[in-house]
């Protein structure tokens, strides 16, 4: 957290200690841009939606293992649904499940594996969501990083810095990601015998490294452009002329006016990344088996689509929706950050 | 203006070079072991080994095998494996050691595919997203304004993969209500009519984004005093709307739209999976599949080319719309 400027310090004392009547209250001095938005986003009925909904799967995510609990003792195995046992038992010879969705499977079982479709459903939002969030988070520091680096030092660093910008741009990055995944895990697993699990585990952390790698560059520009005439303002100027060291002028004076762009860039971010990871799972460079995902769900379940719904449509909604909700909530984060939208 | 365009196309070849190196650096030198890799069985036996490391010299030094596949986007070269000798015309992006085809072959026969999907997607996404956006910034406030920007809104959030495979799987594989894909050979009308679907769910999305530009660029324009001004003239609306709003509202929009075919041509890569269309970003995957790094190569490399190359058609024509970038 940035150390409270002049201004909101200012501002704060003000607010403490007004006792100001209602009627006074119109006149509203001295708020900073991130208070304003704050301010704007309560009143926003879509962003609350949007919320409740992120809110939802958040807790699904989290409390899985209580949810899938839940479920009754199913009948014919004698044991509690949980993502990853496989129960041939429950499935024909064909493949297609003999039970239906029922008090010990809600959604019914996976065809040919008989997994408990309700348990790979809850168990799945948890990487999408922890892909999300971190990849946006890592991509937003070195994004911000190598912005004020560039911005701010200019020269020959910042030619450098912006090539490199210019050059991953530049990059069909969607099919280099495709080949780069298996590449990095066949160099990380080589020699190694790995169990699936530990394979799949590489493979959450390899996609997390790919996809960081090549989201960090639309914010480094945004920030190199915001610093480069940042560091031209006379407080700036200012502070550099009383001496305060590069390090404090970049965390103290430049970087608490980005904050804005910074968290509009990074909400829109976290579901770009969860969209991402599903569809590399669909294209089948995502995550692998055994880890629940509900990209792979729906790879997996498209074949039978027409035959088994129950299969497909879960994961269908569960990902569009996450995503839908967290884009509509960025959308309304940027719009209360821009002092030109007025809704 | 002569030389502000020498620049760009220097950077934009440096960046094309960059992109060379590295991709022959990614898998060339990327896997543990190139040949195995690029062997199309799992356990190659040494024969086969031997065959493949000879055939594009992989036990060279990395700076003789980069020289060599350099030289090959230039005058061509020929490839001698098992004991064929297939020959690779200018520019040679290697050879498959699945298919036994050089790359060319394999990937520069479909290209046109990709582009026709990519063009009539884009004559979608161009027609839906200016009317509509026009339509909107005109009725702006209005419910349909708000019915508009919320659609394109919640049409470009969902998960662009979902939706499609959402309409390959309905309408057009369960119900038949639009024609699936088949190759040009089979005749024209059924190629472009199987091409519709893919087309139409590329383009509306694609559409959702342009809709928002539109509407954004176009009430900026009509706020301008040149357009209140014109109105208090008495000149008809739909004069100030079409003859100085809309003019004036397009030039942003033309660059994007320079940007995004360009990105369409190596972006419809998972329309053209689930639609079945043949061309090379399917290509690209089904390589993917087989790991045959030499393919996969050569459509990171065309990906990489058009999108600079692209890049850099739109910044000189924007140079000429708008002289005050040249000097930035």
């Amino acid at each position: 957290m940035p150390e409270p400027s002049a201004a909101t310090l200012i501002e704060e004392s003000e607010e403490t200690s007004s006792t100001t009547p209602p009627e006074h209250q119109e006149v509203r001095t001295g708020r900073s841009p991130g208070q304003v938005a704050w301010a704007r986003l309560k009143r926003d009925k879509v962003a609350i939606i949007c919320s409740a909904i992120i809110l939802f799967f958040l807790l699904v995510a989290i409390f899985a293992p209580f949810l899938v609990s839940l479920e009754a003792v199913d009948p014919i195995t004698g044991a509690k649904a949980d993502p990853s046992t496989v129960h041939t038992e429950l499935v024909d010879f064909n493949g297609l499940p003999t039970v239906g969705a029922s008090s010990a499977h809600w959604l019914g079982v996976e065809p040919r594996l008989g997994r408990d479709l309700f348990a790979r459903w809850a168990y799945g939002a948890r990487p999408s969501l922890i892909i999300g969030f971190v990849a946006a988070f890592a991509s937003t520091i070195v994004g911000v990083a190598l912005g004020l680096v560039g911005g701010y030092l200019g020269g020959a660093t910042d030619k450098v810095i912006s090539w490199i910008i210019d050059f991953f741009l530049s990059l069909p990055i969607l099919l280099l990601v495709l080949a780069i995944i298996p590449i990095m895990q066949k160099r990380i697993a080589a020699g190694n015998d790995l169990t699936p699990e530990q394979t799949s585990a590489i493979r959450f952390w390899v996609l997390i490294v790919i996809l960081v790698v090549f989201g960090w560059m639309g914010l480094a520009r945004l920030v190199r452009g915001e610093v480069k005439s940042l560091r031209e303002r006379e407080f700036v100027q200012a502070a550099r002329a009383i001496g305060v060291p590069t390090r404090s002028i970049l965390f103290r004076e430049i970087l608490p006016n980005l904050v804005g762009p910074i968290i509009v860039s990074a909400s829109i971010a976290v579901p770009a990344y969860i969209t991402y990871e599903a569809t590399l799972s669909y294209l089948g460079a995502g995550l692998v088996e055994p880890t629940a995902s509900w990209g792979r769900t729906i790879a997996d379940a498209q074949n039978l689509f027409a035959t088994y719904p129950l299969w497909l449509w879960p994961s269908v909604i569960g990902l569009s929706l996450l995503v839908l909700a967290l884009s509509l909530l960025g959308d309304s984060i940027r719009d209360a950050f821009d002092p030109t939208s007025r809704r | 203006m002569l030389t502000y365009i020498l620049r760009r196309s220097a950077l934009a070849l440096s960046v094309i070079m960059a992109t060379l190196v590295s991709a022959f650096l990614l898998f060339f030198a990327g896997p543990s072991d190139p040949a195995q890799a690029m062997c199309p069985e799992t356990k190659c036996n040494p024969a086969r080994l031997e065959a493949i490391t000879k055939s594009i010299g992989l036990d060279k030094p990395l700076i003789e095998q980069f020289l060599t596949y350099f030289k090959g986007l230039f005058v061509g070269r020929d490839f001698v494996y098992a004991g064929d000798t297939v020959h690779c015309g200018a520019p040679c992006l290697g050879f498959s050691f699945v298919t036994r085809r050089s790359v060319n072959e394999e990937l520069f026969t479909r290209f046109p595919n990709t582009v026709v999907l990519a063009l009539m997607a884009a004559v979608v996404f161009v027609t839906v997203g200016v009317t509509f956006g026009i339509l909107a910034a005109v009725r702006r406030g209005s419910a349909s304004d708000r019915g508009l920007v919320g659609a394109s809104q919640v049409l470009g959030s969902i998960p662009y993969y979902v939706l499609a495979l959402l309409v390959a799987l309905y309408p057009v594989i369960l119900w038949n209500v639009l024609p699936q894909y088949s190759a040009i050979s089979a005749g024209v009308g059924p190629y472009f009519m199987g091409m519709l679907a893919p087309a139409l769910i590329l383009g509306l999305v694609t559409s959702a984004s342009y809709v928002r530009y539109t509407r954004n660029s176009m009430i900026e324009t009509l706020s301008m005093d040149y357009i209140r001004t014109a109105r208090s003239k008495g000149i008809s609306e739909r004069t100030v709307l079409f003859k100085h709003g809309f003019r004036a509202a397009m030039s942003p929009i033309a660059t994007i739209l320079g940007l995004d075919i360009a990105a369409l041509l190596t972006g419809t890569l998972i329309t053209e999976q689930i639609f079945g269309v043949d061309g090379i970003g399917r290509r690209g995957l089904a390589a993917l599949r087989s790991f045959d790094l030499p393919v996969i190569m050569g459509t990171v490399l065309i990906g990489a080319v058009v999108v600079v190359v692209m890049n850099l058609v739109v910044d000189i024509a924007y140079s000429f719309i708008d002289p005050r970038v040249r000097l930035s």
